[in-house]
């Protein structure tokens, strides 16, 4: 039996059969025809507001789809806050005209606020036509530079990869299969399939978070089909008790994503409920790249239909290319191409192996280090449960630092002999495999790895604990924004005012030094095309005007027709900071 | 004047704060132990750092013989000493 996604446009209209539930939870059930009043009276009042950009979070998934809905058929843009935090939430109120959120203030870092499901409109609105090319949600991610990064979704991105979860994936569902989460809706995946996907095919969702992974177990056990939508650190604790066997039969899917899960907890889950989670491979700027069930799959991943995969040669990275794509090159017909940070292995079959980020092999003291190779040997030693590796330099000189949630062995031997004996321990344990400049110099232990709303462990957050060790000063600019074409990229950089550079240049006038800002140059290269650049000279090089911290700057690098050389240029409004030209060693050209 | 002795505290000290070493104590420092590889365990990229502070700090250069060089960082004992003469 076919099932065919209902398109958002027609569920504003209120078809698709006005009694299918939408949510259900503590304030009962939703159905298509309550949502379809909910977004018409939410319209208006955002209509009366103005339309434009409009922050939306609320705890409450369906108020989300209808702020969502809402804001579509009034032509604004959604702003997801990643988090709550006053910093976030007032960095993304830039330039944004009202904000809908749970609750009764007027206003909200600055901005006119509505509660979604609060608000009572005096005529229905006529229906809308919504523009598929229309960026519709803008979401936000860390970049690499740890700083958030916004990312647009059109309407023609979701739908589209509602539609082929559908086909892959919901034969398995069931037509009935209540959807359960602990994943966040204010991320590409908790969007997507606690949101998007079951409003589409009439499957109904769990409106509320609930705070406490357990008390999704006695809910889901009082559904005749269910599905959950977690990442691996939920799916840990959930598998960990063996309180997942009362859903066998009830539960037909299990969704994992947001990071690797451990073959352990695929393996517990297996037995436990009958089958594997099913692993989803993404990211925001992609959408849906892959799925794999470990009980079938083994480590290898299978790309979802209509997503194309290559290994690019310079540095083995994955390189995806489909119609969810949404940052990245145009590859004509809706799709495009993007680069990820994970390097990969293509085999036989169209599936590939995920072999941990490019960014994750460093070079301390002149040697190559792979620390996702020397995290796995670390995990494998009885005293350790999870482990993070960083590298800092407190010294001055990089150095390799880890962050140890120790497992019950390893506390032992804490309490034992202190930290000195865990420590030493694993400093044994590691000199068996890696020179000794790259074991780690600093050690923290602690009760667990800090995370973020989406279970990633954020690199800022280990910095952190070695506060203590020296100050942290930035030592990169603020990435702001991206854009990358075939002939160009173009990056928008703040300086920060404490960037760890300025000292001592100059005492009186802190300058960015030229080197530096070449430094920025190369760096930028190296993402666009996807290798360290190797340069036979530089040309031209000028800085026509010292660069002051705390100023915002536009990167922009052009390649020229032969590939050979990379024009760059530094500049503000007003001012030209660096030009030049960076010309690339024979043999490597400026292909990307 | 200063004496050896609390120039081989100094010295002890400053390898801890130059080197940002964890777990140690000046006091657990063995005045005779080695400091590379054995002993306290510094590497080669320590011994720059090490070096660069030794400069800043008492004016005295690391010069470019390796015997000579082992010999002054064979233990703190050794490198005050040697940090010692060179100042007078």
């Amino acid at each position: 039996m076919h099932t065919h996604p209902t398109p958002l446009s027609r569920l504003l209209a209120g078809g698709g059969g006005d009694a299918t539930r939408v949510a259900f939870g503590r304030s009962g059930e939703r159905t298509r025809r309550d949502l379809a009043r909910d977004v018409a009276a939410l319209a208006s009042a955002i209509t009366a507001v103005g339309a434009g950009r409009w922050l939306l979070f609320s705890a409450d998934s369906y108020a989300t789809a209808v702020g969502l809905l809402a804001l579509a058929s009034c032509r604004s843009l959604a702003v997801l806050p990643p988090n709550r935090r006053p910093e976030t939430l007032r960095r993304l109120a830039e330039g944004a005209v009202g904000a809908l959120v749970d609750g009764d203030a007027a206003t909200v870092a600055g901005l006119p606020a509505l509660a979604p499901l609060q608000q009572r409109a005096a005529l229905p609105a006529a229906p809308p036509c919504l523009d598929r090319e229309a960026p519709l949600v803008e979401f936000w991610t860390s970049g690499t530079t740890g700083e958030g990064r916004p990312i647009r979704k059109a309407l023609r991105h979701l739908e589209d990869e509602v539609a082929v979860l559908e086909a892959c994936l919901g034969a398995g569902l069931g037509r009935d299969a209540r959807i359960f989460a602990t994943a966040s809706h204010q991320h590409i995946y908790g969007l997507l399939f606690r949101v998007l996907w079951p409003l589409a095919l009439g499957r109904a969702f769990q409106a509320e978070t609930l705070l406490h992974t357990q008390e999704l177990l006695p809910r889901m056990r009082e559904s005749e089909a269910a599905a959950l939508v977690t990442t691996p650190v939920h799916l840990r604790r959930l598998a960990a008790g063996d309180d997942l066997r009362e859903l066998r039969g009830i539960c037909r899917a299990v969704f994992s994503s947001g990071g690797p899960l451990d073959p352990e907890t695929a393996r517990a889950v297996a037995e436990q409920l009958g089958a594997a989670p099913i692993e989803i491979l993404g990211s925001t700027e992609t959408g849906g790249i892959a799925l794999r069930r470990r009980d079938l799959d083994g480590d290898v991943w299978h790309p979802l239909p209509g997503v194309e995969i290559a290994r690019r040669e310079a540095d083995g990275r994955l390189e995806v290319t489909s119609p969810f794509v949404s940052v990245g090159d145009d590859a004509g017909g809706g799709r495009a191409r993007s680069v990820l940070g994970d390097r990969v292995d293509l085999v036989p079959g169209g599936g590939f192996l995920l072999l941990g980020r490019a960014d994750r092999v460093v070079k301390v003291g002149e040697k190559r280090l792979s620390l996702p190779e020397m995290e796995r040997v670390l995990a494998s030693h009885p005293g350790v449960a999870e482990v993070a590796l960083l590298v800092l330099e407190p010294a001055g000189e990089r150095r390799v630092h880890a962050v140890v949630a120790a497992s019950p062995a390893g506390q032992a031997l804490l309490e034992r002999g202190g930290r000195r004996a865990l420590r030493s321990a694993l400093t044994q344990h590691l000199a068996a495999s890696f020179d000794p400049v790259l074991l780690p110099r600093a050690w923290r232990f602690v009760g667990a790895l800090p995370r973020d709303a989406q279970d990633k462990v954020p690199h800022a957050s280990l910095c952190a604990l070695f506060g203590d060790r020296a100050p942290m000063r930035p030592t990169a600019p603020k990435l702001i924004d991206e854009r990358r074409g075939a002939e160009e990229f173009v990056r928008q950089l703040e300086v920060p005012a404490d960037l760890a550079q300025l000292e001592g240049h100059f005492e009186a006038v802190p300058l960015v030094a030229g080197v530096v800002q070449l430094g920025w140059v190369l760096a930028a290269a190296a993402e666009w095309l996807g290798h360290e650049p190797e340069l036979s000279g530089l040309e031209a090089l000028k800085f026509p005007e010292p660069l002051r911290p705390g100023r915002r700057v536009t990167l922009e690098l052009r390649r020229s027709a032969d590939g050979q050389q990379l024009r760059f240029r530094l500049h503000g409004e007003r001012s030209v900071y660096a030009t030049g030209r960076a010309i690339l060693a024979a043999g490597r050209t400026g292909a990307a | 004047m200063a004496t050896v002795q609390s120039l081989e505290d100094e010295i002890k000290q400053l390898i801890i704060e130059a080197l940002v070493l964890e777990d140690v104590t000046a006091a657990e420092i063995d005045l005779e132990a080695a400091l590379f590889v054995d002993g306290l365990g510094l590497d080669s990229i320590d011994a720059l750092e090490l070096a660069m502070a030794l400069e800043e700090r008492y004016g005295v250069k690391i010069g470019d013989d390796p015997d000579q060089n082992r010999q002054i960082f064979a233990s703190v004992r050794a490198l005050a000493a040697f940090v010692s003469e060179s100042r007078s």
